[in-house]
């Protein structure tokens, strides 16, 4: 193991990890945003958005990202429009993970039994107080892990990024190891710069599920 | 759960360590000749198949036509190697990451991937002769050419993934700022988008790209010293390594490079490009 | 010629439909096998012994966490590596995949587990069902519909992921792409939004029935 090696190129990780975090947790809270709201659309059935939602979920989610990337960051130009990379980024992932997040969140609250919403109507409890005091915390439980694994997921998707000339950590592991061929040092890196990054995350989502379980019935 | 999170990290930390250990075994294993994992020229020609490593989207050098065949300048060469060896040729579909991987773990026996000859990969791989020679050329939009590398100092530089150019100024020019795609038609889109001020690669490229696009001129056409590319084979694989060398300089007696040169690259080039500005004939530059 | 005509010159339309095919190809097994291993895995998790929680808890958080590249290489590289055992790239992709998709599927599994209400337990005991019954009639039910849509969710994110394994040397369909336009590049230099148009179709052809299937199943439950 070549720890100069290490030692020299853990700056230019650690700025890759820096972005990588602020881009894709950029991306990543606008995406839970997004989904949170398609999901209350289908949820509710309004109309006309319902259709639109199921669309653009159905479009955003059967494609990879890459793909999604390429037309944001080389086809928009043709049309006049240049976006940064870093914007591409954020849209891109935004785009993607909302779908992720509304799958996710519209599941979640499909566990609630309808026998919950009846009793909060015979309670005369209005549409907001439902959601907040009985549908909500049940659909929490539901939604805590299924979303903890698109977080990360959508976290490890920024290494697309390197497609479209974004200095994520992909983008410079796989530069490196294609300049000096130092490959485990590099990987050991990469694998060490994501775990630092969502080892965290992991946790914080456990310790969400614990405390969400813990009122359970 | 905190324990429980220390035994994941742990744990996590020491599966990196085992990667690590497994990954740098490849020292002891070279030193004995039961374990070596690349073949000699007797093994390959044993096998009937020699495994070529070589890129499959890098036009004109190696890429794969309309009709699935492999071409390209590198591709040509290595035709020949496997008609002289009297095996089959098993093309390997390489990147610039993982060139010297496949090497290094005896996946393919020889990489012609448009391979730049540096120190530093000199110790991981050994290089046989060269059979071409790289000098950079950048081009630049008309309203804005870059005359010299100064010129570049605080703006942004396209280059390819895996080329020369690459190379060249992520080791001599590390204060310019990169902007790194791994296709050509992407860096090219990303400089007529104005992602970038300049892109750089072999002069040949830019020479027939410049004539081709309207509005980019190559303001430097030869920069630095001339790179070379040669071919690739695992460390310490003496006899295929000489047998390389000796059919490269067998092949001067036909001009075989300048053949290649011919076949591949000149209807690339058109007559925009020299000729012995990028043949290496013999291995002698 | 013209961008769009690249995709119909030779047999590159093939070849990009046998990338497909190779996409398609390790997607699927990986999946199949991850489902079986990975409902086991999911309900021991959800038993009562702590050791075998942890274990698999571990082995979940070190697959998600790694990025599948660095799997993919250790795979196909470290092992041979350590070895001296060659596997293909595919046979790489399938393990790695496999291993992943386990993971994931045993975490979704006891997830979806957990979010039953005890009540559900309790009144299917009360009514005198036995566990098995309980199983089978009340719980697995109302799991698989929490469960369906995500490992849906989970397939279509392993068959977008095998973009990775072209740089363990497997030609998929990206690959294919990439390969087409650079072949093209002097003749046709607008081909690549063309041809990723057409790749952006054949990921959405294979994904997107995978979809409505999820949703045909989870919707009759109701």
């Amino acid at each position: 193991m070549d720890w100069s090696f290490i030692a020299e190129y853990t700056p230019l990780f650690a700025e890759s990890a820096l972005l990588t975090i602020i881009i894709g947790g950029i991306g990543t809270l606008l995406s839970m945003l997004t989904g949170l709201v398609c999901a209350l659309i289908k949820y509710f059935r309004i109309p006309v958005l319902k259709h639109i939602v199921t669309a653009y979920t159905e479009l955003s989610r059967n494609t990879p990202l890459i793909v999604q990337l390429f037309f944001l960051y080389f086809g928009l130009p043709k049309a006049g429009i240049v976006l940064s990379s870093e914007a591409c980024g954020i849209i891109g992932l935004t785009f993607l993970g909302g779908s992720y997040m509304a799958e996710s969140f519209y599941a979640a609250l499909g566990t609630v039994l309808k026998g919950q919403i009846d009793s909060a109507d015979s309670l005369a409890l209005n549409r907001v107080q439902t959601m907040r005091y009985v549908v909500f915390p049940q659909a929490a439980r539901a939604a805590v892990s299924p979303i903890c694994a698109n977080v990360i997921f959508l976290l490890k998707e920024t290494s697309v990024f390197s497609a479209v000339s974004l200095a994520d950590l992909m983008y410079t592991a796989k530069d490196l190891i294609g300049m000096y061929y130092n490959t485990t040092e590099i990987l050991s890196m990469l694998v060490v710069s994501y775990l630092l990054i969502l080892l965290p995350v992991s946790g914080i989502f456990s310790l969400l599920e614990r405390r969400i379980n813990r009122g359970r019935i | 759960m905190k324990t429980f999170k220390k035994i994941t990290a742990l744990l996590s930390a020491a599966l990196i360590a085992l990667t690590a250990t497994a990954c740098t075994n490849n020292s002891d294993k070279a030193s004995s000749d039961d374990d070596q994992l690349y073949r000699t020229v007797d093994e390959i020609k044993e096998s009937g198949t020699i495994r070529i490593g070589v890129f499959t989207d890098k036009n004109p050098f190696g890429y794969v036509d309309n009709n699935g065949e492999y071409q390209g300048y590198d591709v040509y060469f290595a035709e020949r190697i496997a008609q002289d060896l009297g095996v089959a040729l098993e093309f390997v579909p390489t990147e610039a990451a993982n060139r010297v991987e496949f090497l290094e773990t005896g996946k393919v026996d020889i990489v012609l991937a448009n391979f730049t000859v540096t120190d530093e990969r000199a110790e991981k791989v050994d290089f046989a002769l060269p059979y071409m020679k790289v000098a950079l050329g950048i081009v630049s939009p008309d309203s804005d050419v870059i005359t010299s590398v100064e010129q570049l100092t605080d703006k942004t530089l396209i280059v390819v993934k895996g080329t020369t150019a690459e190379t060249y100024f992520t080791e001599n020019y590390p204060a310019i700022k990169l902007q790194k795609y791994d296709e050509y038609n992407e860096a090219y889109s990303a400089l007529q988008d104005g992602r970038g001020d300049a892109f750089s690669t072999d002069n040949t490229e830019v020479l027939a790209w410049a004539l081709q696009n309207p509005g980019f001129t190559v303001g430097i056409e030869t920069l630095g010293s001339i790179d070379k590319i040669a071919p690739a084979v695992t460390k310490d694989n003496t006899s295929l390594l000489n047998w390389i060398n000796d059919e490269i300089a067998s092949l001067a007696d036909e001009q075989f490079f300048h053949k290649a040169y011919d076949e591949t690259l000149a209807d690339v080039y058109g007559t925009a490009v020299d000729k012995e500005s990028l043949v290496v004939e013999g291995g002698v530059i | 010629m013209e961008g769009y005509e690249v995709i119909f010159a030779g047999n590159n339309f093939i070849r990009l439909l046998s990338g497909l095919w190779v996409t398609v190809r390790i997607s699927l097994i990986s999946i199949g096998i991850s489902l079986i291993l990975g409902f086991i895995m999911g309900t021991a998790m959800t038993g009562r012994n702590p050791f075998v929680k942890v274990l698999c808890r571990v082995y979940l958080e070190a697959v998600r966490i790694v990025p599948q590249l660095v799997w993919l290489f250790i795979m196909y590289f470290g092992i041979t590596r350590l070895t001296g055992l060659n596997l293909s790239g595919e046979a790489a992709s399938v393990i790695v995949f496999t291993i992943w998709g386990t993971a994931e599927t045993a975490d979704l599994v006891r997830s979806a587990f957990g979010s039953i209400p005890i009540h559900q337990f309790e009144s299917g005991f009360s009514l005198g069902l036995s566990k098995i019954q309980l199983y089978i009639f009340v719980i697995l039910p109302q799991a698989l519909k929490n469960l369906f849509p995500n490992i849906i969710n989970l397939a279509t994110r392993m068959i977008k992921t095998t973009a990775l394994i072209s740089l363990i040397g497997v030609t998929e369909v990206l690959k294919v792409g990439k390969q087409i336009i650079d072949a093209n590049r002097y003749e046709a230099p607008d081909a690549a939004l063309w041809v990723y148009g057409v790749i952006f179709l054949m990921y959405f052809a294979v994904c997107f029935p995978l979809s409505l299937l999820s949703r045909r199943l989870t919707e009759r439950k109701d």
